[in-house]
């Protein structure tokens, strides 16, 4: 009898555990390659709207090499402020770099430079009216950084591939 | 072509019985006759699973170092302690306590697992230890403050200053490992941590 039971659960049961495992595998990936984000709030205004754009998110190139961010790139990071809350900036400082804290001068004088600390960078809004970033909460250590922006999806008129603005003076 | 339709069909179920034929090269290694293929095919296949379950629920590390003494690895000729790191109350319930022992990502360097004790949450102020340039630091919004508990030996918050919460990745509840030590992992601060936090009050 009770075998009997088991016999007829077996196949619902596993195919429960397939479902599972693939939810998984699923999770796995929107967390180690890749996923569609939407974006919200004020802080990347040119670049991105106050809400309703979606972004693809590349998770992969910053996992497998941690080196390949440039300055200018748009970077994902845990916000340090609330643990779980996943903010976008723009990256400005690499480890070693000399960084005008505020060069608008609203939160510091715009005379305070820092060196950005060995494992840290400095990332910031591109509408510094409106972002609390590394002038608020100082250099981002390198393991709170998810991974890039690499291009908008939504809304579909507006589609592009994010490109690095920096150019240097030499 | 059929190898590789019969391995998606088959792979990571449970019932052993695959079709039986006689001994070829081609059947020694397909997935389904040689059981230590099938095996290590199974394994991979529920991969995704396990690893899930280690990233929310809880894993079993080593400890190095002796910078949490007492606490953990004591007896400097045994110096790795095995314990259960839960994630789920870190990464799933947001519960910061301040006594707790944790493990979290090194802010300095990339990909570094430390564990220290939290012995301050934010808004809590703290009076530092000799390396920190300040005497007294009131901890930020998000941010807690981390010492080992042999903190003379301790590279922590006294040297980089408040640490995110958000760099914290689990809790330690039980060492496992060596027996003779098998049981909790008390969460109350030790030695002077406790006198030199002021909890921030409840409002």
């Amino acid at each position: 009898m009770a075998s009997n039971v088991f016999r007829r659960l077996r196949p619902p049961a596993i195919g429960a555990l397939h479902a599972v495992n693939a939810f998984c595998a699923f999770h796995l990936f929107l967390n180690y390659v890749g996923s569609i984000q939407l974006v919200n709030g004020p802080s990347m205004l040119p670049t991105m709207a106050v809400d309703g754009e979606a972004v693809i998110e590349n998770r992969l190139s910053f996992w497998l090499n941690p080196g390949c961010l440039e300055r200018g790139d748009l970077v994902t990071f845990e916000s340090p402020l609330t643990p779980g809350y996943l903010v976008c900036k723009r990256l400005l400082g690499l480890p070693g770099d000399i960084i005008c804290v505020d060069p608008t001068g609203l939160k510091v004088p715009s005379s305070e430079h820092v060196v950005v600390p060995k494992g840290h960078l400095w990332l910031m809004g591109d509408n510094a009216d409106f972002s609390r970033d590394s002038r608020d909460y100082g250099p981002v250590p390198l393991s709170l950084v998810r991974g890039t922006l690499w291009a908008r999806v939504y809304p579909f008129r507006h589609m592009t591939i994010f490109r690095n603005p920096t150019s240097f003076l030499v | 072509m059929r190898a590789a339709g019969h391995f998606f069909r088959n792979a990571g179920r449970f019932s052993h019985s695959g079709p039986k034929s006689s001994w070829t090269w081609k059947n020694r290694f397909s997935a389904n006759n040689n059981p230590a293929v099938r095996w290590v095919w199974s394994t991979l296949f529920w991969l995704p699973t396990f690893t899930v379950f280690t990233q929310v629920g809880c894993t079993i590390r080593a400890v190095t170092g002796d910078s949490m003494q007492p606490t953990l690895n004591p007896d400097p000729s045994r110096p790795r302690d095995v314990a259960l790191f839960n994630r789920w109350s870190i990464v799933m319930k947001r519960r910061y306590e301040r006594g707790d022992v944790v493990a979290f990502r090194s802010p300095q360097e990339h990909g570094k697992l430390l564990v220290k004790r939290l012995v301050a949450l934010p808004g809590d102020k703290v009076k530092t230890l000799p390396p920190y340039s300040d005497v007294e630091v009131v901890v930020p919004e998000g941010h807690g403050w981390l010492e080992g508990d042999a903190s003379f030996n301790s590279e922590d918050s006294n040297h980089f200053g408040p640490v995110p919460l958000a760099l914290i990745d689990s809790k330690l509840t039980y060492v496992v490992w060596p027996p003779k030590r098998l049981g909790a992992i008390t969460s109350h601060t030790i030695g002077t941590q406790s006198e030199r936090v002021v909890a921030l009050p409840l409002s």
